[in-house]
């Protein structure tokens, strides 16, 4: 028994050290770089920055425009949970509903921004069927519109996950009790509802606040805080400790945001049983709802028609004869493909260390009664408020005089630690909904720890940790801001290939490559789709 | 199903070493790596000429743009991981002041023009004004002769130019402003002109061509070579050499002081390849003599250089005018 609890202290240890490394020292760089003077430490950095009021309008910019795509997003994304969940539309109609609603998230935001400019620009598909552009796409509109984009499948997934844990029977209830259209729909959905709204919102504002991708490509004159931070890092005059500072307010409504949702999470609901029989959706209402999702979810797929149609046209607009010759000229470039193979190695290594991270510190957390376990709760809350920009930074500023640097080791790091906050909470909450007593019987029946791990644990949690590789393959696919300071020649990934093709304009590379990651990740998806499917037949 | 589970550990950490091997392979440390700041076009030259010279595999090219190479060179000095870099001449003389970061290049021909010992000019970038001409017959619009033109209202919202902030393109348009109309006019023209731009102002100095090709807008400020090709290809864009200057640039290559002997020997000559060989087709895309003896056909109108030595200091302050007419 001392064996195993000295094995669980080791791990815990080593685990520990390693994010300390990876997470904190890069952060504390950023912090010390930001009261770092000509002569020891100093405040003027951060005088410097408020009095040449380019902070505060950028800072500005960023919280109205986030605020009202947060807002916008949360609505839409509300809807469209409400329509999975209460009403009567076909099964199909709603398999489609929640898989085209999160179809975004396999693309690179920076995708998002010259999709809208060939879809609404003044020679946009869409303009061109209209006759003339439906609104100007640069700047506030395009943001606003991009953000939406970007943070609906998120948002609608919390909602979606939320609303599955509802008792339909209550409001079987309040149908027999004759209340009012408005007051049912307060009692049994809204109120119920508020905390995961809450998080909805607070989830889409963080970030569109921190996203790198959409302001770079459609942000035109409307400066946002993420683009400041980038023309300050890697402008024609660098001011790194300018940067520091940028990157310390960046973090801040960040911050502030997870302190508000785990005041939000308390208000949470919480049901004895759940029953999702549908219960009294009238036909008008099914209608509706089913027609508007629809609507709404066509509008979001038809905006990235240009990805499938710009690169197949010879000359796009001039041109509309549909050719592979720009497709050809792609694929026989040496360089893209290395760029192709580096995109895979990080996603691919992203996601297996991954998961063993994320299974490992879910294990400690949840299944061991270590002391300090309640570490992991606390970094899988600062690797949720951490931008990736300001990650990406603070690897810049601590292994730049490293070997780390310029290694693709350095950027999986990176990716680990940035979305390390979703596998951990995955891990950890099926590993709570598991059996506690199953490390006993495994001891009573003469296993080690390690071999009720293996023979019992893992076994079970098997679907899990598939989610887990999925949701970290993605995600390392289609990441830019931070790994915009991190990649070097050799180790360009897909996506900041796509920010450099910008410099040239080169749309028809862009959209090629961006098809590349999106294929990919669909090819992922539906290849853990297909194994959980495999795995519950046979379970 | 423990053998799975070590098959798939096995596999976990088997990633991590390759992943943290395959960066430093032998081949890859070997080959030269060349940041450019250039365009497309002169890129594809110098990677053609390098090949015919017989460094194919032996080097790679890394494009990054102008202001980002920039901010590289100042902030990272000798630790830069290029061996090679081209970039706008007074960059380079400016990151070596600052850090002392190249070594000495000689060419066996004469310049035109002085420059310091580090570089050697390999391209000359020229401003100039371009339309789209089918599209401004379209709109009903005049053809624009100069920059103080492209303050008329009846252009608001439809001419693209670069920022000054990200692009060495845009720094053109603001010196011929500048010399031309001085401290007292030049900044309320361009306060002017950059109303008029709107939502146009592009952070690549590629930007303003495309847009113009692309029929985003009509009118456009960038590289004149670039409205040059896209003219010869057949597309309805002219070019308008403005009355106030076509200004210049110089581009030069330079290599970064690594102590490595072997490898700096091969950037050494990679970076004379490049000077030497590549200027005969670099100067059809360019057209500006910038050695003794060399011819130029479609010399630009009114070719012009600002009065003292280009530094970063003056693109600081033209950025800071630049950014007052905001």
């Amino acid at each position: 028994m001392l064996k195993t609890t000295m094995l669980m202290r080791g791990m815990a240890f080593l685990l520990l050290a390693t994010i300390v490394f990876f997470l904190a020292l890069p952060l504390g760089a950023i912090v010390l770089k930001s009261f770092e003077g000509a002569d020891g430490w100093t405040l003027q950095n951060y005088e410097q920055a408020l009095s040449s009021g380019i902070l505060t309008e950028v800072f500005f910019n960023s919280v109205w425009v986030s605020t009202i795509a947060a807002v916008i997003t949360t609505v839409l994304a509300f809807l469209l949970a409400y329509t999975i969940h209460f009403t009567n539309v076909a099964k199909p109609i709603k398999k489609f509903i929640r898989l085209g609603v999160t179809m975004p998230m396999l693309l690179p935001t920076i995708t998002y921004g010259f999709v809208l400019i060939y879809a609404f620009g003044n020679q946009g598909i869409f303009s061109r069927i209209f006759g003339q552009p439906i609104f100007t796409i640069y700047g506030f509109n395009g943001l606003v519109i991009g953000y939406v984009m970007y943070t609906l499948p998120a948002a609608f997934l919390l909602m979606h996950n939320a609303m599955q844990y509802m008792d339909h029977r209550f409001i079987i209830v309040s149908h027999l009790m004759h209340d009012g259209k408005w007051r049912r729909f307060y009692h049994t959905i809204l109120r119920p509802m508020l905390s995961p709204i809450g998080g909805a919102f607070i989830l889409a504002f963080i970030l569109s606040f921190t996203d790198y991708g959409i302001p770079a490509s459609v942000g035109g004159t409307y400066d946002v805080i993420a683009t400041t931070l980038y023309q300050t890092m890697l402008g024609s005059i660098p001011n790194f400790s300018q940067g520091a500072v940028i990157s310390i307010a960046m973090l801040a409504p960040a911050v502030l945001g997870m302190l508000a949702m785990g005041i939000l999470e308390r208000g949470n609901v919480s049901y004895k049983s759940v029953s999702q029989q549908v219960a009294f959706s009238s036909k008008t209402k099914t209608v509706l709802f089913g027609s508007g999702s629809v609507v709404l979810v066509l509008t979001l797929l038809a905006v990235f028609t240009p990805l499938i149609i710009v690169p197949f046209t010879t000359a796009y607009p001039f041109d509309f004869g549909f050719t592979l010759q720009h497709f050809q000229a792609v694929i026989q470039m040496p360089e893209l493909m290395n760029v192709y193979k580096n995109s895979l190695l990080v996603a691919i290594s992203t996601a297996l260390v991954g998961v063993v991270i994320a299974f490992v510190a879910g294990l400690l957390s949840a299944r061991t009664q270590l002391k300090n376990r309640q570490a992991f709760d606390a970094i899988a809350m600062i690797t949720n408020a951490v931008p990736g920009m300001v990650l990406g930074l603070g690897y810049l500023f601590f292994f730049n005089n490293s070997s780390l640097k310029g290694t693709f080791f350095i950027i999986i790091a990176y990716a680990i630690m940035h979305f390390f906050t979703t596998p951990f909470l995955m891990v950890k909450n099926a590993l709570q909904k598991m059996d506690p007593s199953w490390e006993v019987t495994g001891a009573l029946l003469r296993d080690s720890w390690l071999q009720t791990v293996f023979r019992v644990i893992l076994p079970n949690i098997k679907k899990t940790l598939v989610e887990v590789f999925s949701y970290y393959f993605i995600n390392a696919m289609v990441t830019v801001s931070g790994v915009i300071f991190i990649v070097t020649t050799h180790t360009v990934l897909v996506s900041t290939k796509i920010k450099e093709l910008q410099h040239f304009s080169k749309f028809n590379e862009i959209f090629i490559l961006s098809l590349f990651i999106l294929v990919t990740n669909i090819v992922v998806k539906i290849a853990c789709e297909f194994y959980l499917n495999s795995q519950s037949k046979r379970g | 199903m423990n053998k799975k589970v070590m098959g798939f550990l096995t596999v976990a950490s088997s990633a991590i070493v390759l992943a943290a091997c395959s960066s430093g392979s032998a081949n890859s440390n070997d080959q030269v790596i060349i940041y450019s700041n250039a365009d497309d076009e002169a890129i594809e030259v110098m990677q053609n000429t390098l090949n015919d010279k017989g460094f194919k595999g032996e080097y790679m090219i890394q494009s990054v743009g102008t202001s980002e190479l920039g901010g590289k060179l100042l902030a990272e000095g000798k630790k830069i991981e290029a061996d090679v870099v081209t970039m706008a001449s007074y960059y380079i003389d400016s990151a070596d002041a600052q850090h002392d970061m190249f070594i000495d290049l000689t060419s066996s021909q004469a310049l035109i023009d002085e420059t310091s010992n580090i570089q050697l000019p390999i391209l000359g970038n020229v401003g100039s004004i371009f339309v789209n001409t089918e599209m401004l017959a379209q709109k009903g619009l005049d053809t624009p002769t100069s920059l103080k033109d492209l303050t008329d209202p009846q252009y608001k919202d439809l001419i693209s130019i670069p920022n000054i902030m990200d692009s060495s393109t845009g720094w053109l348009l603001v010196q011929a402003i500048m010399a031309e109309y001085g401290e007292e006019e030049g900044p309320k023209i361009l306060a002017n002109l950059i109303q008029n731009v709107g939502p146009h102002l592009e952070s690549s100095g590629s930007g303003p061509i495309k847009k113009v090709k692309t029929g985003e807008v009509p009118i456009g400020f960038g590289l004149r070579a670039q409205a040059l090709d896209a003219k010869e290809e057949g597309l309805p864009i002219d070019y308008i050499d403005p009355i106030e200057g076509n200004y210049s640039l110089v581009e030069s290559v330079a290599v970064v002081d690594k102590g490595d002997d072997e490898k700096e020997k091969k950037a050494q000559e990679i970076a004379l390849t490049i000077a030497n060989d590549a200027r005969e087709q670099l100067l059809v895309q360019y057209p500006v003599a910038l050695y003794e003896g060399e011819k130029v056909a479609n010399e630009p109108a009114y070719l012009k250089k600002w009065a003292t030595t280009l530094t970063v200091d003056l693109l600081q302050q033209h950025q800071a005018i630049f950014n007052a007419a905001k």
